[in-house]
């Protein structure tokens, strides 16, 4: 219970000062943070699939998915962004149902690196259909976000929609992660012969969770395309794929948290090398560290510190009474 | 009409049939163990009853009706309802929310009740998951992790979230192998106490002691194909399975 | 006129599925006894090509001593990798994915300011062209499919004729039983991982004459090897060739017909429906 109201409170404390963020930061850290917000979904929305023990090193392909169509309805057809967020993200879990429904029959490493190739076949389409995507050109002049026919000119107005697209999208997967259906995916990465002789489908549930995974990707995807407003195909590849990975194992897998510390962690740790190859060179490295020695991610941190001072006060020389 | 009935029930693995037409029948009511030396096919009949694996050829009949090659989870909501051997759990998770998982077969869940409702679980079913290990024994360690539990508590568990499953046949994976003799004759009189509660059982198990002296009718497997049906005394004279354990030393009580 | 152009894409096939087979049976072969993918096959491949281009463009040696320089130096970093990553991991097969894709993205991401920005190219070590059956091939291309050739059969040979190869395929079949009889599984599994990563090395450095060379190159024979090895049963060693050898034909001769890239959709979509069918691969290997 005491447990429970900490946590509640700072993350108040924390949604509170993601509040302020636009009054007292420029525009810098309102573009910087709105894009933090689109790495949290994405590292939380891996977790269903995670949970269930799928290896699933392909989810930029949804995100991608979802940036492109949104963007395509709001630009061509002038589909209002409630629909074309919502529309992207419909598409990303029905091509996630397609890719997904065959390769989720494999188990572990096939799984893996099938997902791989997704990633591949759904960037190389991005860039061939050049009539559509306008390919390795980029696709730009895609509209702003707007809500109820107003749009969002400002960077600050996207800001707070890509804030409260997170806060939803966090509340929901927490909520379900939480709820039995969460309790039943744990089930099946930990022993899924034993989920299914106790009646689990898990074929069904693994196919649930990794739709999911892609409806959320979509979301993230289509705020993106609307805030940055410029999508070019190789920036949803196979390194965009791992970082979402990497949220996750960097942060920890254990726990709800770990995703948003990770995806928080990392986005802001490596902001001053964006775009450049130390980025990916600093996000490898901190993967191989976590790995090798925080197996549990950054939320085990406070844990093994503790752990690490009553060692040190236990191993600490006592004065001896016969001195 | 039987229980479970199999008929000519077949599995290879490559050219070895590890079960080879074995016809067999489970009456309701009863306590069945199935025995043999190792590699007899025990395992993988188990596994073909329960649907982990597929029949080469023959076919599987419960309660009257024909489930071969369906999946696990249909042969479980139909009331077949298997363990593993040794310690096959949720270990990251508690011994309660072990129990639970086993209600699963019992629950409608709805979208609205997994987002909106205020608990994880509706109290109805945590009380039944609190019967369930109390009912073994195991109530006292209802919020403990799985991995924290003794041994012997691990495996009385496994029992425990199968029974959560409501089985009217309960399959045991050698249920008491590697247990003293006190913890042994525990988990037998447990089973006992399950048949009494009408839960018809069929058990694989090495330790004969337990065996003889649990189960009514016990059937001999040896080399995939029956060798050998009865009481556990017409069983453990039979010169069939003295030869076939001939080296491993039956111990018959 | 279509005839020649058959003949042609055939040989080159042939000679890029040469390649793909090399990659694959690295894979193969770890996956066989430790069950893991190496993440990290394409990023090696790359080194490879790497090595090609500093020591025998750069540095002048002798291409054929450039190569065995490649396998060596590769086969080693190999045997560092079973060591520092591999092993401490304790064959938690999730952690040791993720690592080996971090290793991958690091070498790759390294590459930039370690090669530098532009592309590398290697002048051609067999130059011009021989006629067979009336086509022009490059001698290039020819060349790689003896010497895949050649390794293929030494590989062959080292799993079956020699102790290590029975340690190997011991481990292979059951780790337990192998520690039980003497054989030292991290040694044997260290090994493993020298071969595999000495192949890709090989792999990329008989490419690096033929195609440019950049960090990223080693992505495409990744995802071909990855195919492959679905195709034809993973830990399936004839199923990897087989799968390298379909898959080189298709790719060229698809690749002829309508470009690289639709090549590379054609072949994923083949693999989806493959598994919706066959879910443990053309050769029957179970996953």
């Amino acid at each position: 219970m005491r447990r429970r109201a900490g946590a509640l409170g700072v993350l108040s404390v924390l949604i509170v000062l993601a509040l302020l963020v636009p009054r007292f930061g420029g525009d810098y850290y309102v573009h910087i943070f709105a894009l933090v917000f689109t790495n949290v979904i994405l590292a939380a929305s891996l977790r269903p699939s995670l949970t269930c023990g799928q290896l699933n090193i392909g989810h930029s392909a949804f995100m991608s998915i979802g940036a492109y169509a949104s963007a395509l309805l709001a630009k061509n057809l002038a589909v209002p962004f409630e629909l074309s967020l919502l529309g992207g993200a419909v598409l990303a879990t029905l091509v996630g149902v397609v890719i997904g429904y065959p390769s989720l029959r494999l188990r572990g490493v096939y799984f893996a690196m099938v997902t791989v190739a997704f990633v591949e076949v759904i960037r190389l389409i991005a860039q061939l259909w050049v009539s559509l995507t306008r390919g390795m050109s980029g696709l730009s002049g895609i509209p702003k976000p707007n809500l109820l026919g107003m749009t969002l000119t400002t960077k600050a107005g996207q800001y707070y929609l890509g804030l409260a697209l997170m806060l939803i999208v966090l509340l929901i997967l927490w909520k379900l992660e939480h709820s039995r259906l969460g309790l039943i995916w744990k089930s099946i990465g930990m022993a899924d012969n034993l989920a299914q002789s106790l009646g689990v489908d898990i074929a069904r549930h693994k196919l649930l969770a990794f739709m999911l995974g892609c409806f959320f990707a979509g979301i993230a995807g289509a705020f993106y395309a609307h805030f940055i407003r410029f999508l070019f195909p190789p920036e949803f590849g196979f390194l965009m794929a791992t970082n979402i990975l990497v949220y996750n194992y960097v942060g920890g897998r254990g726990h709800f948290a770990g995703a948003i510390v990770g995806a928080i962690f990392l986005s802001l740790l490596s902001e001053p090398f964006r775009g450049s190859p130390y980025e990916t060179i600093f996000f490898s490295i901190a993967m191989l560290l976590t790995i090798l020695f925080l197996p549990g991610g950054l939320i085990t941190l406070p844990e093994k510190l503790a752990g690490l001072r009553r060692w040190r006060a236990a191993a600490a020389p006592t004065p001896s009474p016969a001195a | 009409m039987p229980l479970l009935e199999t008929r000519d029930l077949t599995r290879h693995f490559g050219g070895l049939a590890a079960v080879n037409h074995v016809d067999l029948t489970v009456e309701k009511g009863e306590i069945v163990g199935l025995i043999g030396p190792n590699g007899a096919g025990k395992t993988t009949c188990f596994n073909l009853l329960s649907g982990f694996l597929r029949p080469t050829a023959g076919s599987i009949a419960f309660d009257g009706e024909d489930i071969t090659g369906r999946r696990p989870h249909q042969i479980a909501a139909r009331g077949l309802v298997r363990t593993f051997q040794l310690t096959t759990l949720f270990q990251e998770m508690t011994a309660l929310q072990n129990v639970l998982l086993g209600l699963h077969l019992h629950s409608g869940t709805g979208l609205r009740q997994l987002l909106f409702s205020r608990r994880d679980f509706p109290p109805d079913e945590v009380a039944r998951g609190r019967e369930a290990l109390e009912f073994t024994g195991l109530a006292a360690h209802a919020d403990q992790l799985t991995k924290n539990l003794p041994h012997g508590h691990q495996r009385v568990l496994g029992i425990a979230m199968a029974l959560a499953a409501r089985p009217r046949l309960l399959l045991l994976d050698e249920p008491v192998t590697g247990m003293n003799l006190d913890e042994s004759g525990r988990v037998m009189d447990l089973v006992k106490t399950i048949r009494g509660h009408g839960t018809t059982i069929l058990l694989v198990e090495h330790n004969m002691k337990a065996v003889m002296g649990t189960c009514e009718r016990i059937v001999v497997l040896n080399f995939g194909q029956k060798l050998s049906e009865g009481t556990p005394s017409e069983v453990s004279t039979s010169r069939d399975v003295i030869q076939a354990y001939l080296g491993t030393g039956v111990n018959h009580a | 006129m279509t005839f020649a152009l058959l003949v042609q894409s055939a040989i080159i096939g042939t000679s890029l599925g040469s390649i793909y087979i090399l990659m694959a049976l690295g894979l193969t072969l770890m996956f066989g006894m430790m069950h893991i993918i190496n993440f990290a096959h394409g990023a090696v491949y790359m080194l490879g090509a790497f090595v090609i281009y500093y020591v025998f463009f750069q540095g002048g040696a002798p291409y054929f001593a450039a190569f065995v320089v490649a396998m060596i130096v590769l086969g080693i970093f190999g045997y560092l990798v079973e060591r520092s990553i591999y092993r401490p991991i304790r064959g938690g097969i999730e952690p040791t994915l993720v690592a080996l894709i971090a290793l991958t993205t690091f070498l790759q991401a390294a590459g930039y300011p370690v090669f530098g920005q532009l592309d590398k190219h290697v002048p051609p070590v067999f130059p011009g062209t021989r006629n067979i059956l009336g086509v022009g091939i490059s001698i290039e291309r020819l060349m790689i499919i003896p010497i895949a050739a050649a390794l293929v059969v030494a590989l062959y040979l080292f799993i079956n004729r020699t102790r290590l190869g029975a340690a190997m395929r011991a481990i292979e079949q059951d780790k337990e039983a192998a520690a039980l009889q003497g054989v030292n599984v991290n040694v044997v599994n260290g090994l493993a991982f020298a071969i595999g990563f000495a192949l890709a090395a090989a792999s990329g450095a008989l490419m690096a004459p033929i195609f440019k060379l950049d960090p990223m190159m080693g992505e495409q024979p990744l995802l071909k090897a990855f195919i492959i090895i679905i195709l034809g049963g993973l830990g399936s060693i004839p199923g990897a060739i087989l799968g390298g050898l379909m898959l080189g034909l298709i790719d060229s001769i698809v690749a002829t017909a309508l470009g690289a890239e639709p090549a590379f959709l054609l072949s994923f979509v083949f693999i989806i429906l493959l598994l919706l069918f066959r879910p443990t691969g053309l050769f029957g290997y179970a996953p």
